[in-house]
């Protein structure tokens, strides 16, 4: 039994260490955006330094300077390719890094706690591109990310649409025939609710799907499993017992790719604007649209941050701006509005599961 | 037997049961057939794509195992239902298979299609109650000392909790005889037709233990009035974990199916004719 929970702790700090590495790495290259040149030997000294001189018993200097020689090597190597960095939401394995992984295998998924960071630093630079979620077909629009899209100046180059897969997962030495309690995000257990009745499980509320698998598998409290993507499954060492445990089957989310810079291409765009208040204006926005026949596929109103008695409508439509049809649109349309802002043109997605 | 109970043919219709598949058990004649265990997806996968092409409505395979003996292969449990899932699923044949424990029957049930309650646990009563609280098929197999009386009560369990998709299956019982694993009540079958509203099949694998026999007892099955049959089928018997003598191979199995739906034509013929 002892050997059996030390081997356990091992592999406990042996999923730290990658976690860790992984995040230094994710670190040395939100670095590398910032300068042009890979700073040289001054700061990779100090760190020699630093760890050379650490006061644990057993990493002697020579073994550690091994270590981290490797570990800097590599580092600078990988700030090296030129590595396109994309920011989401959550813990890794969330279901905003699955729509990055399936968007561009390429792109480096990097995790921030807040919409507003990854906004901030596609500004700053230090991110290539943000994917966010803005609307789902059961929850509905994701407000705070239309704020932002709405009151900063990066565009839409991208959108993907993926169909949310919940799994119920569990620790591999936990019995499912003890499981009692399921914790994830409250809109994951409210999508899941009618099979957490069937199997006599209580719902936890935690802040989100892939922090809860991260806890699942870190603190392994008793006769718990969690609902969270299948990614999650595979990063933090968990079983799935079972996929796809939505009640609902149709649960989209769309997410967006924002940049600095617009795109030339694509076949569909989005624009928000706002309208003076008087009757029919907003009419008058789609008569616009209606007699050059272009094909609507979302309009969504929020009421603005500094003015919370006036609404911003968020439009998307099939077309592209090169076109002298759209172009001639939008002109128009600019001249109705009292506000008005192209968001971007990207390729249409497909529903992807 | 009591007119009153819900099992009773009096006052109510036959039970059917439309499967995903467009299958209705009580109306059409059900072939399930499927290895004794499932060992892992290749096998079950091979055997799956093999029973279907021959003809089979349902696909069977234990994910757990009563076996009279603990150091026998005790079935694959979760793992062993997650491959009948994923096969099922890709084959697109419903499933059935085995509940031992009434903490799986919620569990089992996420996986397959209809829930088997096996001969020894025919008089489970917690497990039966457990069922009923569920709205899935289930396979009562008959215990293989139980009167046609104590079978019916067991199924009244399930009824009685509200669950309406009860299915017999009748795999033989014990007698002096040695020659067969069991012996094979077909009489039961008629009798069961002419005292209950519910489906019954016939499950000769069991209740012969003798691949020869098989053959025989399934079409004479047919003419006992039996909505169906559940049959063992292994691609590869000699290194099967469990009931290794009583399965059919592939070829055997695709020839039974033949002649067993030339027997039905003819039955069904019959039975038209008065």
């Amino acid at each position: 039994m002892q050997l059996k929970e030390l081997r356990d702790n091992i592999d406990n700090i042996d999923f730290q260490i990658l976690k860790l590495l992984n995040e230094r790495y994710e670190n040395a290259l939100k670095i590398s955006k910032l300068k042009d040149k890979i700073e040289g030997q001054n700061r990779e000294q100090e760190i020699f330094e630093k760890v050379k001189n650490n006061s644990f018993k057993l990493l002697d200097a020579s073994f550690i300077t091994d270590v981290y020689k490797k570990i800097i090597t590599y580092s600078r190597e990988l700030q090296s390719k030129d590595l396109k960095l994309i920011g989401f939401q959550g813990e890794h394995g969330a279901y905003s890094e699955e729509a990055a992984i399936t968007y561009n295998r390429e792109y480096v998924p990097i995790p921030f706690s807040e919409f507003k960071e990854i906004f901030d630093n596609v500004e700053k630079g230090i991110l290539d591109y943000g994917i966010v979620p803005v609307e789902n077909s059961i929850g509905g629009a994701v407000t705070e990310v239309n704020d932002l899209l709405l009151n900063t100046n990066l565009y839409i180059v991208g959108e993907m649409k993926i169909k949310i897969n919940h799994c119920l997962l569990k620790n591999k030495e936990t019995d499912y025939r003890d499981l009692r309690v399921v914790y994830s995000h409250p809109q994951a257990l409210a999508q899941c609710r009618n099979f957490l009745i069937r199997n006599k499980l209580e719902a936890r509320p935690y802040y989100n799907t892939a922090g809860a698998a991260k806890m699942l598998a870190s603190e392994k409290p008793n006769g718990a499993a969690v609902i969270a993507g299948k990614l999650c499954a595979k990063l933090y060492n968990l079983e799935i017992i079972k996929e796809n445990i939505e009640d609902n089957y149709n649960n989209i989310t769309r997410f967006v790719i924002i940049a600095k810079q617009p795109s030339e291409k694509g076949n569909k765009c989005s624009i928000v604007f706002s309208t003076p208040h008087k009757a029919g204006t907003l009419f008058n926005i789609l008569k616009i649209f209606a007699e050059a026949k272009i094909n609507l596929t979302r309009i969504e109103s929020i009421s603005m941050i500094e003015d919370k008695l006036n609404y911003a409508f968020f439009l998307d439509f099939i077309g592209n701006p090169n076109d002298k049809i759209i172009g001639d649109t939008l002109n128009k349309v600019k001249k109705e509005t009292s506000m008005y802002k192209f968001l971007g043109c990207y390729q249409e997605s497909k529903i992807k599961f | 037997m009591n007119k009153d109970f819900l099992y009773s043919r009096s006052n109510n219709e036959h039970t059917k049961i439309k499967l995903k598949n467009d299958i209705t058990i009580g109306e059409d004649f059900v072939i399930i057939a499927g290895p004794c265990s499932v060992e892992s997806y290749e096998q079950v996968l091979t055997i799956a794509k093999s029973v279907k092409k021959s003809g089979a409505h349902i696909l069977r395979g234990g994910a757990f195992k009563p076996r009279t003996s603990p150091y026998s292969f005790q079935g694959l449990g979760l793992e062993g239902l997650k491959i009948l899932y994923e096969v099922s699923r890709l084959v697109k044949l419903p499933t059935v298979t085995e509940v031992l424990d009434p903490r799986d029957v919620s569990w089992v049930s996420e996986f397959v299609d209809i829930l088997q309650v096996g001969a020894r646990n025919m008089q489970n009563f917690s497990l039966l109650t457990e069922i009923g609280k569920t709205q899935k098929p289930v396979i009562l197999k008959r215990g293989m000392y139980s009167t046609l009386q104590e079978w019916l009560n067991s199924a009244e369990y399930i009824l009685k909790e509200g669950n309406p998709n009860v299915i017999l299956c009748e795999r033989g019982i014990r007698t002096f005889e040695t020659y067969t694993r069991n012996t094979l009540d077909l009489s039961i079958v008629s009798a069961v037709k002419e005292l209950t509203h519910l489906p019954i099949i016939v499950d000769p694998s069991h209740a012969t233990g003798r691949p020869s026999l098989i053959g025989p007892m399934s079409l004479a099955s047919v003419f006992s009035g039996a909505d169906g049959i559940m049959v063992e089928v292994h691609h590869d018997p000699k290194n099967a974990l469990s009931d290794k003598d009583q399965a059919l191979l592939p070829e055997e199995f695709d020839n039974l199916v033949k002649q067993i739906n030339k027997t039905v034509n003819f039955y069904y013929n019959l039975k038209n004719e008065g």
